[in-house]
């Protein structure tokens, strides 16, 4: 958070419903709330609700009955439950150690390891799955040639290690932000009163952060049971019901299939979405005192130490033989089976298979960016300072983005904007998705890419704004300022550094996405994580890696860039907690 | 705020503009429609005026003009690099902006079916034949009798000229021969056995709803076997040795290059183009027989560049076009009879091949490889 809204913070207030800062809307105001919310019900609940309607198709309602009665298809839904849960814990409990090292221990190379763990946000997870194999698969250069093992990682167990990996970083930053606001003068308050730190750790430090705790495990399990390409990639024969979806669809043309599997996989998801508000709400016990007093009591214990820095020493060391292998493997022939240098597969990608996709890759998300930092920000505003009644159902519906989980975001767009919608006999909107829609597709990718990336923005916005004293608005109402000039000229200066974090981020999930676009991607419109998909799938490492080479530059480029158009001299911008 | 309004309306402009923008070029002076030529199949091309040549009752002569404009994209389902060349040698001779996707076969028809109303393709190049005879039967292609197709062996057409043959290929094993040593096992020769438990999790395969290889493989076993009940008890009983079926057809080839498994089914020109590369792989075939690919070229149904589609399908015949991939790793065995051998490519003529009936293979395509998925891909291995 910046410094200047930290500085303003002094006396936080938290909103009570109905605060005093709720004056009545003003017409533009209004405006805004009407437009933002049509904008969220067109993007999120149209298509899903397309995919319920679909669903109930013959083949759709064939899927359904399979669920109730074939153990094989009861098996892939247990399949997706369980890796869910377990990446959702074995995700959380990395990210938890990560952040408790970097706050309660001493060590050298903390600012390193903090690097390292974001790593993997920058990065598609393919560049997992694809080098896991080549260190660690049945003729890997770590497992077998190094170690004689010849570990079958196809299935659970690579699914696992892979899916964990790239998406810990979500549960780190989250449980970082939060135990960086922990006020050590708890800690403080009860050792002087004779207890252990364990004891501490358990009674007072712990059950503070049991929201962040639920919030973390309950993203990674939608991201996990969302993703498509690593059990395509690595599957085996640990079938789940987004790559099920994805045959369906892409090669079966079975749409109400495809439908039916998406409404099974929305069930999980929106079932920990309710549970994730449901424990958000009731156990908020952390307290806003803006910045923590006392001091931080570290831990010294050399044997606890070790104990605390095994794993996350272990997933760095991990993380950065994952990157050594994707930056050589851009630059060798077959890692591991024929190391001879090359630029080939750079040669290969800029001979024409890639350029388009790493252009149009780009300006999408580019252009998604700000418009999805923008409605973040605009939804928080609405949320925390104009709305009286419905505003937990905003904030559910803003933040469903993503709550749903990738895969079938996708499918709905595919099914909803791939003709002319229309309501009755007049056409309400052009075709936005597939090759024959206006800018060749592109209309919807981005809509994706913006209503996937606002929730972010959406969280950091209310958490800052809710840190704002609402007096200040209201001096800039009663000098005559409408609510968007006040929010305009007041309150998003306040709220750029959570705006910066949100947009940064933003555009490094939008350029490293696949689930939710790989159903939408037309000729005009190429992805680049499905051509790395598609080169993965055919085999060639090499190219794969030289584009997550690519991928990878871009986007730390454009997050510097980002950095330096936003960002001015007096702030500094940190890494906070973005959901 | 405002900074980032502008840069975002910048940026829409700019792909405003890129979008949009499409070459257009003028009709050039000379007509060569209807004058002599010397190679059939040949394709001439100036400032977007572009001939034929074909046989006719005068003999060798230009068709008449067609002037190309405007782009074209491919959905192509040969390799990467294969599509890249042919569709970069086609842009270079029309001048028509071409732009490929690269699909495997089931994933073509149904993005084909996805976007029937307003296709987003207008021409398919490449993969088997079967999936061709699919989007033939949904309508999702349209007649075009190239006169380049006389050049073409019947055998490797439609009948009806919905689709004409590029190439053939052979369904192989593909041997990684450290892998096989290490199992205590011979190069496999026979379909019999890939069934050996030994090789349990160490066959790669591809997933017939996606990959035309892999139904390729499919119905080998249906004409092998004689039977679609049987084909699929055969496929149960590989199952339990298959490591993970693929997306696309030629992935095995990476898998078991790589030593992650040991026997890999595809097409055999993919595991050539493998070994190659240096991977230790051998390839071999199955002695009970084999099926076959033709790669297909065909129209797209209502193709918003008709003309140049059509250009496209006389270029893919032509002896030019096809010896183009030789120079970027593809073996197949080529349909135009005037073009080069190659060592390299399979020799027919010396296989064992099944019976192998395309019109049957794409009526049954759908039901089967739907049976398939349900009750074979997803069954738990143990």
């Amino acid at each position: 958070m910046s410094k200047i809204t930290t500085q303003i913070a002094t006396k936080p207030v938290r909103q009570s419903k109905g605060g005093q800062a709720k004056q009545k809307l003003d017409v533009l105001t209004k405006v805004i709330m009407v437009v933002t919310i049509s904008l969220l019900l067109l993007m999120i609940i149209l298509p899903l609700a397309n995919i319920l309607v679909r669903s109930t198709e013959a083949t759709g309602l064939e899927i359904f009955s399979r669920l109730l009665n074939d153990p094989v298809t009861q098996k892939i839904f247990q399949n997706t439950v369980v890796m869910g849960l377990s990446v959702g814990a074995l995700g959380t409990l990395i990210g938890f150690l990560l952040a408790y090292a970097q706050t309660r221990l001493q060590f050298r190379g903390k600012k390193l390891l903090h690097v390292i763990s974001l790593v993997p946000l920058i990065s598609p997870p393919f560049a997992f799955a694809t080098a896991v194999i080549v260190l660690f698969g049945r003729s890997g250069i770590i497992s077998s040639d190094l170690l004689g093992f010849r570990p079958t990682l196809y299935g659970y167990p690579g699914l696992l290690i892979v899916l964990t990996t790239s998406f810990f970083p979500v549960a780190y930053m989250n449980l970082l932000g939060m135990m960086k606001n922990l006020d050590p003068s708890l800690d403080e308050a009860a050792a002087s009163l004779g207890s252990s730190k364990w004891r501490i750790f358990r009674k007072v430090t712990f059950p503070m952060l049991i929201p962040g705790i639920a919030s973390s495990f309950l993203l990674l399990f939608v991201e996990a049971i969302a993703d498509l390409a690593n059990p395509l990639v690595i599957g085996g024969d640990y079938t789940v019901l987004a790559s099920r979806a994805y045959i369906a669809i892409n090669g079966e043309y079975d749409v109400p299939a495809g439908a039916a599997y998406s409404a099974i996989l929305l069930v999980p998801g929106i079932l920990v979405f309710l549970l994730q508000r449901y424990w958000g709400q009731k156990n908020n016990v952390v307290t806003v005192t803006g910045k923590p007093s006392g001091q931080v009591n570290y831990v010294k214990n050399p044997v606890a130490k070790f104990l605390l820095l095994v794993i996350p020493v272990i997933t760095a060391t991990f993380i950065v033989l994952v990157y050594v292998t994707v930056i050589l493997g851009g630059f060798i022939k077959v890692l591991g089976v024929n190391n001879t240098f090359t630029l080939d597969w750079f040669r290969y990608i800029f001979s024409g298979i890639g350029n388009d996709a790493i252009f149009k890759t780009t300006l999408m998300a580019l252009i998604a960016t700000p418009i999805s930092g923008l409605l973040g920000m605009i939804l928080a505003w609405l949320i925390v300072r104009k709305l009286k009644r419905g505003r937990e159902l905003v904030d559910a519906l803003g933040m469903l983005g993503i709550a749903i989980p990738g895969t079938v975001l996708g499918i709905g767009y595919a099914i909803t904007f791939n003709h002319v919608l229309k309501w009755g006999d007049t056409s309400v909107l052009p075709q936005l998705a597939g090759g024959g829609a206006i800018f060749g597709g592109a209309t919807a990718i981005i809509m994706i890419y913006v209503i996937r990336s606002s929730p972010a923005g959406q969280r950091s916005g209310v958490a800052a704004l809710q840190q704002i004293n609402p007096a200040i608005d209201e001096a800039s109402s009663s000098l005559g300022a409408s609510g968007f000039t006040t929010f305009r000229k007041i309150t998003l200066p306040l709220i750029k550094g959570a705006l910066l974090t949100g947009l940064m981020f933003a555009f490094a999930r939008s350029m490293t996405t696949l689930s939710a676009i790989i159903f939408i991607s037309t000729p005009e419109t190429p992805i680049l994580t499905s051509k790395i998909l598609a080169e993965v799938d055919s085999g060639r490492y090499g190219a794969s890696f030289a584009f997550c080479v690519i991928l990878i530059v871009l986007v730390l480029s454009v997050m510097g860039i980002i950095n330096l158009l936003v960002r001015s001299k007096t702030e500094k911008v940190e890494l906070v907690p973005m959901t | 705020m405002n900074k980032k309004k502008l840069i975002a309306l910048a940026a829409s402009a700019v792909m405003v503009v890129s979008l949009s923008a499409t070459m257009v070029t003028t009709a050039s002076a000379a007509d060569f429609g209807g004058k002599p030529c010397y190679q059939e199949g040949e394709i001439r091309s100036t400032n977007g005026a572009t001939n034929t040549c074909a046989m006719t009752a005068n003999g060798l002569v230009y068709t008449p003009t067609r002037q190309l404009s405007g782009s074209l994209t491919v959905v192509c389902g040969a390799t990467e690099a294969w599509c890249g060349a042919m569709t970069k040698a086609f842009e270079t001779k029309t001048g028509v902006k071409t732009k490929f996707v690269r699909l495997s076969s089931g994933e073509t028809v149904a993005r084909l079916e996805a976007a029937k109303a307003n296709p987003e393709f207008d021409v398919w190049h490449g993969g088997p034949a079967d999936g061709f005879g699919v989007a033939r039967n949904a309508g999702l292609t349209e007649k075009y009798a190239s006169p380049t197709r006389n050049l073409i062996p019947k055998k490797y057409q439609d009948n009806d000229g919905f689709w004409t043959g590029v190439y053939v290929g052979a369904l192989g094993f593909c041997t990684n021969t450290k892998e096989i040593k290490r199992l205590g096992l011979k190069v496999p020769t026979s379909w019999a056995e890939l069934l050996n438990p030994k090789l349990v999790k160490n066959i790669s395969s591809a997933h017939p709803s996606t990959s035309g290889t892999a139904f390729t493989t499919l119905w080998t076993q249906v004409t092998r076997l004689g039977s679609e009940a049987l084909a699929l008890d055969y496929m149960a009983s590989l199952h339990k040795n298959i490591l993970q079926y693929t997306k696309s057809g030629v992935g095995p080839v990476a898998i078991v290059g790589r030593g992650e498994a040991a026997v890999g089914l595809v097409f055999s020109h993919d595991c050539v183009a493998g070994a190659e590369q240096g991977l230790p792989l051998k390839v071999s075939f199955p002695s009970e027989g084999t099926g076959y690919e033709i790669g297909g070229v065909a129209l797209v149904k209502g193709s918003n560049n008709p003309n140049a589609a059509k250009a496209y399908v006389d270029f893919a015949l032509s002896r030019d076009a096809q010896n183009l991939g030789t120079t970027v790793a593809a073996y197949q065995v080529l349909t135009n009879p005037k073009t080069k051998i190659d060592k390299r490519m399979v020799k027919l003529n010396t296989l064992t091949v099944v019976a192998y009936d395309f019109e049957k293979a794409a009526a049954a395509k759908k039901a089967l490889t739907a049976k398939f998925d349900a009750t074979i891909a997803v069954a738990p291995k143990v």
